[in-house]
């Protein structure tokens, strides 16, 4: 099928959907209104509120951090308060930048090339996100164990279990790193490519 | 005649845009009815800001382009490939078996280019001219005329393959 072709079969459709019932005024009404599943608006207030519980968790461990009293707890305190502010920033950042798209004033290659770039990064953070969040529990536990219990995850716990959780964590981090990595593969490559092709066609722009 | 008044008949009158533009990117109905509904909140939204300094119809395909490109969903709930018996033939009154191959051939084709190919490949099937197309998509005018001929290479060879 040639592009003539699919013109007039493109054509022909569209006498066919002029024939078809209107949608009524009281319908286009409702659309107008914020009553549909904005899917995007979705996940950005669920990652808004984990980053707001974070955020208040990263708060109860700056409170809280003189009650580290080891160097390697110090160490985990710092690991779990730089995640718990730098993570959801890093996660925010590109929702956002979708989101404050200009839909009626940018073209739709800007557009593409935001939301292009932004999802790269978003996925970029999402696979960063598989290491940090399985490492996160090795330095988020001690330091919670410490402040809220005063416990010494290192050398309070039993050699087998101590053993038995790392080995966990690790082979968890494994699989679901490399299912990661190649999803984030695939999307990022078809993204590139998308965005190597506006560039190509169009150097000026 | 209110503001929404003027709006429902903008609408009523460019249902068919709308339509078009939510079968070229999306695989099913429940996803076409939501992008449809989501292009005509966001219409809605930007309607203050339209001062008619561009054609209405350039801003329409501004809007429901970049908000059928701003939309996240999952590749993976959807099945790939266009099911076209939801997304058209169900909603058109007039049954004809051949047409409908036709028709399921050329969604099919449209399937096979990537995102910024069916943004143009809209505009040019809806008859839109070299300029305006640069316009709404924001490439120059001589790049829109490259892009279309590698789009037809790209046809072209798809049928070669099949």
């Amino acid at each position: 099928m040639d592009l003539e072709e699919m013109q007039l079969v493109w054509s022909k459709m569209d006498q066919e959907l002029e024939n078809q019932k209107k949608i009524t005024n009281k319908i286009i009404l409702k659309m107008t209104q914020e009553r549909y599943a904005n899917k995007f608006r979705k996940i950005a207030i669920y990652e808004s509120l984990g980053a707001f519980v974070c955020f208040v968790a990263g708060l109860y461990l700056l409170l809280n951090f003189y009650k580290l009293d080891v160097w390697y707890l110090i160490a985990c305190g710092v690991l779990s308060i730089l995640y718990l502010f730098v993570m959801p920033f890093l996660v925010l950042r590109p929702l956002y930048s979708i989101k404050n798209i200009k839909i009626d004033k940018n073209s739709f290659s800007e557009t593409l090339r935001i939301f292009l770039n932004s999802k790269k990064q978003l996925l970029l953070v999402q696979r960063i996100g598989v290491f940090t969040n399985i490492m996160a529990v090795l330095f988020i536990l001690p330091t919670f164990g410490k402040i809220l219990k005063n416990k010494d995850f290192f050398t309070q716990l039993d050699g087998v279990t101590f053993y038995l959780s790392i080995a966990f964590v690790f082979v968890l981090m494994t699989v679901v790193s490399k299912w990661g990595y190649k999803c984030y593969k695939n999307i990022s490559n078809a993204a590139e490519n998308i965005l190597k092709e506006i560039d190509d066609v169009d150097p000026e722009a | 005649m209110t503001k929404e008044d003027k709006f429902i008949a903008i609408i009523q009158e460019n249902q068919r845009l709308i339509f078009k533009v939510t079968t070229i990117y999306t695989n099913n109905n429940v996803d076409q009815q939501d992008l449809y509904q989501d292009i005509v909140y966001q219409l809605w939204k930007s309607y203050d800001s339209f001062r008619n300094e561009s054609k209405r119809s350039t801003w329409m395909y501004r809007v429901a382009l970049n908000t059928a490109l701003t939309r996240i969903k999952s590749n993976k709930k959807n099945p790939k490939g266009i099911t076209i018996d939801k997304v058209v033939l169900q909603q058109t009154e007039h049954y004809d078996p051949q047409f409908e191959e036709r028709l399921k051939l050329l969604y099919e084709q449209i399937q096979q280019l990537n995102v910024l190919e069916k943004g143009i490949m809209l505009l040019l099937l809806e008859g839109k001219k070299y300029d305006e197309i640069a316009e709404i998509v924001g490439i120059s005018v001589t790049n829109v005329g490259t892009r279309v001929s590698r789009i037809k290479k790209k046809l072209k060879n798809n049928i070669q393959n099949k």
